[in-house]
């Protein structure tokens, strides 16, 4: 059985402020910030782990996440959409009406 | 730690170098560089995400001072080397 | 410092290497003649201008290629199965509302197989950096200016998906066939850096 995905579509996320020393695929602008699940797109060896050689890399859950431009960059219009490991992310707070 | 090659969102790079009517490579070296990687990964020396981290490990300056293709050859001659694909020798 | 003497240099240390990895039987020299005989032969933005082509001729199809491109694509000859593994095509579609453009920021990922080989300004660190941060400017130096209500998404590929953009089909174009269809569309159309 495939484990269940940690975040659904529209759900708020965070990325975490981890600096790790290797490869990783998060990057710099992104991390620490919140954005919004768009999709699943099913579950690929992490990139982390493969770089390493690791011959059991984990397999995660990677999503496409969608951050507003004045959330990361304190202006602009436009959204910009990144692709991120389940680990890389931790659930956020939802916005309050 | 933030590597060289994670250059969203910084600045002072300039605008944009448009070639109208760009060949797929510059030079016979570039291609053969290209095959040279494709087939070292599809022969299982080393992943993509091996040679990805080979290229993100080389010195910033050097990085930025080398051509799309040189950081190839560089993250390929460290790999083999690393991976002792030829030998001690 | 001369460009020719530095480019003459760095083939003599790839032909170097080539030899050596021939030697010793990691790779043929065949097999790297077949790599780019097929990348040369088979990748081209022609592929995903037919894409494009069929997707504006029949709703049926670009619902499908909307949906699952990787299911989709078949129907024209085409898969994305022609790298290391199997990648996911996400395409992304254009409207009044909302402009797509892609982008690798961490190196260089791109559909080559749909596309062709990456044009050098997407590798470029220039690209790279600013479309993330100010869309708007670059998409200026390739002269498209988009109306102030048009949302720019751009798409940085940091995993396993491959991105392509469906570009607005153009007006005034009610006559054409599928094929005259496809020729209007550029390489930049698909990355999103021309409106078609």
């Amino acid at each position: 059985m495939p484990e269940p995905a940690a975040f659904a579509a529209g759900q708020r996320v965070r990325v975490r402020a981890a600096d790790p020393d290797g490869h990783t695929r998060a990057p710099r602008y992104v991390r620490g910030h919140t954005g919004r699940v768009v999709e699943s797109q099913g579950r690929w060896p992490l990139a982390d782990d493969r770089a390493t050689g690791a011959a059991e890399p984990r397999v995660e859950t990677v999503y496409t996440v969608a951050f507003p431009a004045r959330e990361l960059w304190g202006e602009g219009t436009h959204e910009v959409t990144v692709d991120l490991w389940e680990s890389y992310l931790e659930q956020a707070a939802e916005e309050r009406a | 730690m933030s590597r060289v090659n994670d250059v969203g969102g910084q600045t002072g790079f300039g605008a944009l170098r448009i070639e109208a009517g760009e060949p797929p490579f510059h030079a016979d070296w570039e291609a053969r560089v290209y095959a040279l990687n494709m087939a070292l990964v599809r022969g299982g020396v080393y992943t993509l995400d091996e040679f990805r981290d080979a290229v993100e490990r080389m010195a910033p300056a050097e990085y930025l001072a080398a051509s799309y293709y040189e950081r190839w050859l560089h993250a390929i001659e460290t790999l083999v080397a690393e991976r002792k694909v030829l030998g001690d020798a | 410092m001369s460009g020719e003497h530095a480019s003459s240099t760095v083939a003599v240390r790839v032909r170097r290497l080539e030899e050596r990895l021939v030697a010793a039987g990691v790779v043929g020299d065949d097999q790297l003649d077949a790599i780019l005989t097929k990348l040369l032969n088979g990748a081209s933005p022609v592929n995903g201008a037919r894409v494009t082509a069929r997707a504006w001729t029949d709703p049926g199809f670009k619902e499908r290629l909307l949906a699952d491109a990787n299911t989709a694509l078949p129907e024209l000859g085409l898969s994305m199965t022609g790298g290391i593994q199997e990648q996911r095509l996400k395409v992304v579609e254009n409207t009044t509302e909302v402009h797509n453009v892609l982008v690798c920021t961490l190196c260089s990922c791109y559909p080559i197989g749909l596309l062709g080989p990456s044009p050098s300004w997407y590798k470029s660190e220039a690209y790279r950096s600013r479309v993330v941060r100010d869309p708007r400017s670059v998409l200026a130096e390739f002269g498209l200016e988009l109306p102030d209500d048009v949302t720019v998404t751009v798409w940085d590929s940091s995993a396993e998906s491959r991105y392509m953009v469906l570009p607005r089909r153009p007006d005034g174009t009610d006559g054409l066939g599928e094929e005259e269809l496809a020729r209007l569309v550029t390489r930049e159309g698909l990355i999103g850096t021309a409106a078609v």
